[in-house]
């Protein structure tokens, strides 16, 4: 039985983080851990084994987690300042909610980052129009933390020559390989590429008192029912709650970051579920509620001391929005694959990680072994006709009987170029179910980002080629990206306080006693998995957080 | 599925049988006795009350439903009771696609009569029915029922349609909470071989 603390909102707490998911159940368990006490806001509910049902209808179709427009938070999307935004159906910025946030539902593909990721501006120079820039941090800075992420957090893996360097083994094996990642190993290696085991956020054999995976095969987009995912849900907030000195307080909403005369932030206004208001005061204040919701409480928060938004003195906040570039090639193949078994990925193939010079690209990124429709039958049923070319009747009812199980997708995962003019901002017009100004996209991508999945495209459907597909067929989003589940850049981390919005400890540069800790500080997009960044940048920033209290440097 | 009926469901299977196939049951084999029960176990669920369509919509949608997912050699949509499930999501998440989809039929409907000079599109033969539903197909109206269609066809049965797992045994999907390699041809092939 958890015996989880309860605070008075009146009396300042040592911190309030808002956001229970990747980031913030870090932030909780480090900061409760380290004896301080923590108050934690999140606005969905915390949902256990006996919610997490193999059932697409509730959670693809209804916004189960991911709440949209249905649930009373509409967002709205345009390409450039000049349009005026429309609001989106489905789609948009996505991420879930509710305690451990979209580490819930990930596909929990858990790349580090590599040395040239921290420094590639140095290295190879920035895209036209870009504001593409070092990290502030080294990858021998946060290495420790990547570490703590595997252990702490659980990941299952193979250590090899194919890795950036590492401290310490991975604590789990890794995955049995399916027959999707058969394909693309042998793909591969008939390529003269080096595939190796996937690195992902599940446990492959029982670890931290939680048990193995069962491969049930609803991971991508589910719940885990057997806690074997490594959400923060089930590896941090139950040690949190433990310490006796975290208190997570459920269905409440953020409305706005308070502050006083000298500049401070002094507590957090919210609504419960029932729509009460309180304000929690607090010493100091954690803000990990994602790419998309933490530049969007900032900016709700403005005051006459901070007209332009809470700690937006170089007017970034919201600003260098990046999704992550994707391509994908699917082919259908002679014998059965049933690559809705088991988990998402279970080979990766990295060797574009960073691109020859010679090829006149910026970025990379590296390619998993994926079920078309992320394994759902009614996801493919949906999606059906790729190969039958027809969307209802006899011939598209055998399209699918033959497209379900003998189907695999090569999905690319690669960089996307920051941009200033990309952003999350307030919608001037449209209003979500508390009033608030809802969520506005402006984003174009980058004319690298076509030229980067293109590339990955095709390599896409060489590989499938190369695995023996009977057709394939090769895509990207040649309209360019209007959504995504990567919420990235919009509080980027750095040491020039007018062009970045923390700094290398993850504190606002405008305000002393506020951490942005989540998607919001990455400087870079990775090479299109970002959570395990995430994660272990929330333990390091805990780190320094807690240094600086014992220090009274908040 | 092991069929155990209670006195009550074997009395109505006894009733349907009798209507259905009357004195041919001594001909029937054990197979076919076990897949007629099965049938008359369908159709009196295809009784239950609808709880948001009157029967004559739910009559055309399911028409409609059963040319995207027709039933040809393997069962469809109708065999799925997709309807069931239109009809239940009609009535509470899709609330707000009822009347969109009635002004849509009833513009179906006109388009049967007008062409055909049929009374509904559930008279017209196949055929007909297709040719129509093409000329609709890039309507919001189409896209609706295909959608409510293959929702149907595949949720959890709780919901009403996807019948006995049938939308999932049409593609290949088993419903299960473990599995264990192999999980397919490849994967079996690379443990015998070791690549």
């Amino acid at each position: 039985m958890i015996r989880q603390a309860t605070f008075p909102t009146r009396e300042a707490v040592d911190f309030v983080v808002i956001g229970s998911g990747s980031a913030g159940g870090i932030v909780a368990k480090e900061l409760s851990t380290a004896g301080f006490s923590v108050v934690v806001l999140e606005q969905g509910p915390w949902l256990g084994p006996e919610d997490f049902k193999h059932d697409e209808w509730a959670i693809s179709q209804n916004e189960g987690f991911v709440w949209g427009r249905r649930k009373g938070h509409p967002q709205t999307f345009r390409k450039n300042e000049n349009e005026k935004a429309k609001i989106v159906e489905g789609g948009g910025l996505g991420y879930a909610h509710n305690v451990g946030g979209s580490s819930i539902h990930f596909s929990g593909n858990f790349w580090r980052l590599r040395p040239v990721d921290f420094q590639e501006r140095s290295l190879h120079g920035a895209p036209e129009g870009s504001t593409l820039t070092d990290w502030p941090i080294t990858y021998e800075e946060l290495e420790p933390y990547y570490t703590r992420v595997d252990w702490e957090i659980g990941v299952s893996g193979l250590a090899g020559p194919w890795d950036p360097p590492r401290s310490r083994e991975y604590p789990c094996p890794p995955m049995p390989i399916k027959s999707t990642g058969v394909l693309l190993e042998r793909a591969a290696r008939s390529l003269g590429y080096t595939p190796y085991p996937a690195p992902v956020a599940m446990l492959s054999t029982p670890h931290n008192n939680r048990p193995a995976c069962m491969h049930c095969g609803f991971c991508n987009g589910f719940g885990c029912e057997f806690s074997a995912k490594s959400s923060t849900a089930v590896a941090m907030i139950p040690l949190a709650l433990n310490t006796g000195r975290c208190e997570l307080r459920t269905g409440c909403t953020a409305s706005r970051i308070e502050t006083d005369e000298s500049g401070r932030v002094t507590g957090v206004v919210y609504w419960d579920e029932s729509g009460n208001e309180h304000a929690q005061r607090a010493r100091a204040v954690v803000l990990s509620a994602n790419g998309a919701e933490t530049p969007r409480l900032l900016l709700l928060s403005a005051s006459s001391r901070f007209p332009n938004g809470l700690a937006n003195s170089s007017g970034m906040v919201g600003r260098n929005l990046m999704f992550n570039c994707g391509a994908s090639a699917v082919g259908i193949f002679p014998e059965p694959i049933n690559a809705y078994k088991s988990v998402p990925v279970t080979r990766v193939v990295h060797d574009f990680y960073t691109f020859n010079p010679a090829l006149g690209l910026f970025g990379g990124g590296g390619f998993t072994d994926r079920s078309p429709s992320a394994g759902r039958p009614m996801g493919a049923a949906l999606a059906g006709g790729r190969f039958s070319g027809a969307r209802w009747g006899s011939a598209f009812k055998k399209g699918l009987a033959e497209e379900f199980t003998h189907t695999v997708a090569f999905n690319a995962h690669a960089t996307s170029v920051p941009m200033a003019r990309n952003s999350v901002s307030l919608d001037p017009d449209v209003k979500d179910k508390w009033g608030r100004p809802a969520l506005r996209t402006t984003y174009t991508n980058h004319p690298m980002d076509f030229e980067v999945m293109k590339f990955f495209r095709d390599r896409a459907v060489e590989l499938m080629d190369a695995a023996g597909a009977l057709e394939t067929i090769g895509s990207y989003s040649e309209n360019g990206q209007t959504g995504g589940v990567h919420l990235l850049g919009t509080c980027r981390m750095g040491t020039d306080p007018a062009t970045s919005v923390v700094n290398r400890d993850n504190r606002a540069h405008d305000v002393p006693n506020l951490f942005m800790v989540d998607g919001s500080s990455l400087v870079t997009s990775t090479r299109g998995q970002p959570t395990m960044t995430i994660m272990a940048l929330a333990f390091r920033a805990a780190d320094r957080i807690i240094e600086s209290a014992r220090r009274g440097d908040i | 599925m092991v069929f155990r009926p209670s006195p009550s469901s074997c009395r109505d299977f006894i009733t349907s049988l009798t209507s259905a196939v009357g004195s041919s049951l001594i001909v029937l084999s054990l197979p076919a006795i076990v897949t007629a029960r099965a049938e008359a176990s369908a159709a009196r669920r295809s009784m239950a009350a609808l709880a948001t369509l009157d029967d004559g919509e739910a009559a055309e949608l399911a028409a409609i439903a059963a040319r995207i997912i027709p039933t040809d050699d393997t069962p469809g949509a109708t065999e799925a009771g997709a309807i069931y499930f239109i009809d239940n999501v009609l009535g509470s998440s899709r609330a707000e696609e009822l009347e969109p989809l009635r002004a849509g039929l009833a513009s179906l409907v006109a388009s049967a009569r007008s062409k055909y000079g049929a009374s509904s599109f559930r008279a017209l033969d196949p055929d007909a029915q297709d040719a129509l539903l093409t000329e609709v197909e890039d309507t919001p109206f189409f896209a609706t029922m295909r959608f409510l269609t293959i929702a149907g066809t595949f949720s959890l049965p709780e919901y009403g349609g996807n019948r006995d797992g049938i939308g999932w045994n049409l593609i290949g999907f088993e419903m299960q909470h473990m599995w264990q390699p192999p999980y397919g041809f490849y994967d079996a092939e690379y443990a015998r071989e070791g690549r």
